[in-house]
C-alpha cells in the first residue's frame, strides 16, 4: 500500500494502540494535523499550551502504564515541552514526542521557527530519532515505542522535518510487528545465583525492611510485592513515586520514607540490617547524607537499570532484570525455604517499629479535632478527600507542601493511584496530568490537590477541561505563600520570608474558574470544610475547584534535618529536633 | 584515581558522539582527549562479535577512544552510563 508521510505516522501510531495525541498545532506540524482530521480512530486533545500536553500525556501512561504521545510543532512548541520531557524523564514514565521541525533543506538555516530539538533535548530522553524520510517513518515509530516502553522507561522525542510528512508524494511502507534494536538489549531475567545469595541474605536478617519506589510500579510488581511479603512479613516502606506498590492499609506497611517520610520508617531504615531495595535508586531525598545513610545495613538491590545499582549506596547483593520477574523467581527460591525462615526472629523488630509510630507517627485523626474556632489544617484537607472519596481516587499533585501532606494522610492502596511529580519537581503538573488519567479512566474519580502556587502554572488547562468537559475535582490548599520554600526559609533562613508571597495579588479564584465555565467554592471556616468538599465531590458532571484557606504557618513534619544529618535526624515539629 | 583510556564501540549515526560527549558533561566527569573513527578492520574485532551476537561491516560503526582521569568507582559508573545509551553498543576500558 501507498500513503503520504502524514498518513503512514497516523497508521503507525494506530499500530502501536495509540487512542489519544495531547498536543498543540503549529506550521511544521500541519501536515500531521491535516492526516489527523482525515481519520476518527485517534482523539486529539487540543491543550493550551505544550507543557500541559506533556503533563497530560504523562498522567495517562502514569495511570495506565501506557506510553502517552504528544504533537508539537517546531520552535517554541518543542521548546515549551521540554519541562515536561525532563519530568517524564525523571520519574522514567513512557512517552512518545513528535515535534514537528521545518523542511529538511532548511534545517541549520535558523528558518522561521527552527530549533535544535535533537539537541536541547538530548540530556533528558531515553533516545531520540530525527525522521530522514517518510519511508523510515514505521519503523521509526515503532523502535520509539519499544524504547520508551521496554528496559527502564523513559520519554523518546521524533523530530519530524516538514517534508517527510507532505501529503503529496506516496511511499510504499510497511507496519512491523516488531523490532529489534542490536545495541539495545534491557535486562529482562535475574541471576539466579544472585537471588539464592538473597535468599541467604534474608533468612539472616533480624532487622529487614523492604523500601520499594517507582520501578516496582513501572514493573507492575505489586501482586509479587504482597505476595513476597505473605512470606516474609518484613516492614514495608515505599518512596514518594511508589506509593501504592504496596498496600497503605496493611499492618506491614510504615508509610512513605525520606525527606518528610514517617518517624517509623526513617528510624527502621537507620537501624535496620538488611535493606531490600526494590525499583529504588536511593536519592538524596532518600538518603539525607550518603555516609550516614543505614550503617548497619546490607543491601539487596532490585533494579532494571544497572546504572542505578551501586550509584549513590554500594549494593551488597545486585539483582539486575526487570523487577517482576526478579521477585518471581525470589518467591519460588524463598518457597523452598519456608521451614527455614524463622518469624519469631524478626518480632522484636516488628515491636520496635510498633513503638516508634506509637511514639512519633503521624496522626491520621486530625480532621476529627479540628475545631470551628482555629484555623483550618492542610492536613485535614487531605483527610477530609481520603475519606469522601473512600481512598479510592486516583489523585494528582503538584510541587511543594501540599503534595507532601497528600503523599502522607491519603493511603493509596493499589499502584498507579498517586500520580505526581517526584524527580523532577514540577509546578504545573497536577492539573495536566489530572487530564490524562481522567480520559484514561471516565468513570474514575479523578482529584487534583494543589496549591494556589503551582495550579498557576498551568490554570491555562482548565479551558481544555471545559472543551473535553472533564469532571476532574481540583482542591486548592491555599496558604497565599509559596509554603515550602517558606518552611525551607523558616529553618534554615532565619525566617527571612524571600520572594516566597504575594502580597495581595492573588486572583479570585472563585471567579477565575468560574469564567471558564466551571463551579467553584471558596472554604474559610472548618465547619464548612466538609461540607463543602462533600458537596464538590457529589457533582459528577462538571469540574468542581475547592479553595481552601488553610492555616499560612503549618510546616511539612516530619523533616529530615539537612546538610550533614542522617535518616534519624529529624524535626518532629518547629521546635522538636530528634 | 588515575588515568583511564576507555573504548567504545557505536553504530556510526549522526547524533551518536553528541549523545557520548554530552553525557560526560551532564554528569560531571571530564573528557581529556577523544578520537573516533569509523571502523573499518571490522575482522579485528571478532571478539566483540562473538560477544554480542552480531556481525559488523564496513564503516558501520564507529570506534571512539576517551581517556578521562576517575576513580575505580567513579569509572564504573561512567562505563554503565554510556553503555546504557541506546547507540551504544558496548563500552569498556581499554586493556592496558
Amino acid at each position: 500500500m501507498k500513503l503520504p508521510g502524514n498518513d503512514i505516522l497516523i497508521q503507525s501510531l494506530l499500530n502501536e494502540g495509540v487512542e489519544y495525541i495531547f498536543g498543540y498545532p503549529g506550521g511544521a506540524a500541519l501536515h500531521i494535523y491535516d492526516a489527523i482530521f482525515n481519520q476518527n480512530e485517534i482523539e486529539h486533545i487540543l491543550v493550551r499550551h505544550e507543557q500541559g500536553a506533556t503533563h497530560a500525556a504523562d498522567g495517562y501512561a502514569r495511570a495506565t502504564g501506557k506510553p502517552g504521545v504528544v504533537l508539537v510543532t517546531s520552535g517554541p512548541g518543542a521548546t515549551n515541552a521540554i519541562t515536561g520531557i525532563a519530568t517524564a524523564f525523571m520519574d522514567s514514565i513512557p512517552m512518545v514526542v513528535l515535534s514537528g521541525q521545518v523542511a529538511t533543506h532548511l534545517i541549520g538555516t535558523d528558518a522561521f521557527q527552527e530549533t535544535d530539538m535533537i539537541g536541547i533535548s538530548r540530556p533528558i530522553v531515553k533516545h531520540s530519532f530525527t525522521v530522514e524520510s517518510a519511508d523510515k517513518i514505521s519503523e521509526v515509530i515503532k523502535q520509539a515505542f519499544f524504547i520508551a516502553s521496554s528496559g527502564r522507561p523513559g520519554p523518546v522525542v521524533i523530530d519530524i522535518p516538514k517534508d517527510t510528512t507532505a501529503p503529496d508524494k506516496l511511499f510504499d511502507f510497511v507496519l512491523p510487528e516488531s523490532t529489534n534494536i542490536r545495541s539495545y538489549n534491557p535486562p529482562i531475567e535475574p541471576e539466579i545465583k544472585q537471588i539464592k545469595r538473597a535468599v541467604d541474605a534474608i533468612i539472616d536478617a533480624e532487622k529487614p525492611v523492604i523500601y520499594a519506589g517507582g520501578g516496582s510500579i513501572n514493573s507492575n510488581a505489586s501482586e509479587e510485592l504482597i505476595e513476597l511479603n505473605k512470606i516474609l512479613n518484613f516492614p514495608v516502606t515505599n518512596t514518594l513515586m511508589g506509593l501504592g506498590v504496596y498496600p497503605a492499609e496493611d499492618i506491614r506497611f510504615m508509610g512513605m520514607l525520606g525527606m518528610h517520610g514517617t518517624y517509623q520508617s526513617n528510624m527502621a531504615m537507620h537501624n535496620a540490617d538488611l535493606i531490600i531495595a526494590i525499583g529504588a535508586r536511593f536519592d538524596d531525598r532518600i538518603t539525607n547524607t550518603p555516609d550516614l545513610f543505614a550503617p548497619h545495613a546490607k543491601i539487596i538491590h532490585f533494579d532494571v537499570d544497572q546504572s542505578s545499582i551501586s550509584k549513590i549506596i554500594e549494593a551488597n547483593i545486585a539483582i539486575t532484570g526487570q523487577v517482576k520477574n526478579s521477585l518471581k523467581v525470589l518467591i519460588d527460591e524463598l518457597n523452598k525455604k519456608t521451614n527455614m525462615i524463622e518469624h519469631s526472629k524478626i518480632k522484636p523488630w516488628l515491636n520496635q517499629i510498633d513503638e516508634w509510630t506509637d511514639q512519633h507517627g503521624l496522626n491520621h485523626e486530625l480532621y476529627k479535632e479540628n475545631s470551628d474556632t482555629s484555623s483550618i489544617l492542610p492536613q485535614a484537607v487531605v483527610q477530609h478527600v481520603y475519606q469522601i472519596t473512600n481512598g479510592e481516587a486516583f489523585v494528582t499533585s503538584d510541587v511543594g507542601q501540599h503534595q507532601m501532606f497528600a503523599a502522607q494522610y491519603y493511603h493509596f492502596n493499589k499502584p498507579r493511584r498517586w500520580i505526581n511529580s517526584g524527580g523532577l519537581g514540577t509546578m504545573g503538573f497536577g492539573l495536566p496530568a489530572a487530564m490524562g488519567v481522567k480520559f484514561a479512566f471516565p468513570n474514575d474519580e479523578v482529584v487534583c490537590i494543589t496549591g494556589e502556587g503551582s495550579i498557576q502554572m498551568c490554570i491555562q488547562e482548565l479551558s481544555t477541561c471545559k472543551q473535553y468537559n472533564l469532571p476532574i475535582k481540583i482542591i486548592n490548599i491555599n496558604n497565599e505563600a509559596l509554603g515550602m520554600v517558606k518552611q525551607w526559609q523558616d529553618m534554615n533562613y532565619g525566617g527571612r520570608h524571600s520572594e516566597s508571597t504575594y502580597q495581595s495579588s492573588l486572583p479570585n479564584f472563585v471567579d477565575l474558574v468560574e469564567s471558564y465555565g466551571h463551579k467553584a467554592f471558596k472554604v474559610e471556616k472548618n465547619s464548612d470544610l466538609k461540607s463543602t468538599l462533600e458537596k464538590a465531590f457529589s457533582i459528577k458532571d462538571e469540574l468542581v475547584f475547592v479553595d481552601v484557606y488553610v492555616d499560612p504557618e503549618e510546616h511539612v513534619y516530619p523533616m529530615l534535618v539537612a546538610p550533614n544529618g542522617s535518616l534519624k535526624d529529624m524535626w518532629l515539629s518547629k521546635d522538636k529536633k530528634v | 584515581m588515575m588515568q583511564r583510556k576507555l573504548s567504545v564501540i557505536l553504530e556510526n549515526k549522526p547524533g551518536a558522539l553528541a549523545r557520548i560527549v554530552g553525557l560526560f558533561h551532564q554528569r560531571g566527569y571530564n573528557i581529556e582527549s577523544l578520537h573516533v573513527d569509523p571502523v573499518k578492520d571490522v575482522e579485528n574485532y571478532k571478539d566483540i562479535e562473538e560477544l554480542l551476537n552480531i556481525t559488523l561491516k564496513e564503516n558501520e560503526v564507529s570506534r571512539l577512544i576517551i581517556t578521562t582521569t576517575v576513580s575505580d568507582t567513579l569509572l564504573r559508573q561512567i562505563l554503565r552510563q554510556i553503555n546504557k545509551l541506546i547507540d551504544v553498543l558496548i563500552a569498556q576500558e581499554e586493556s592496558k
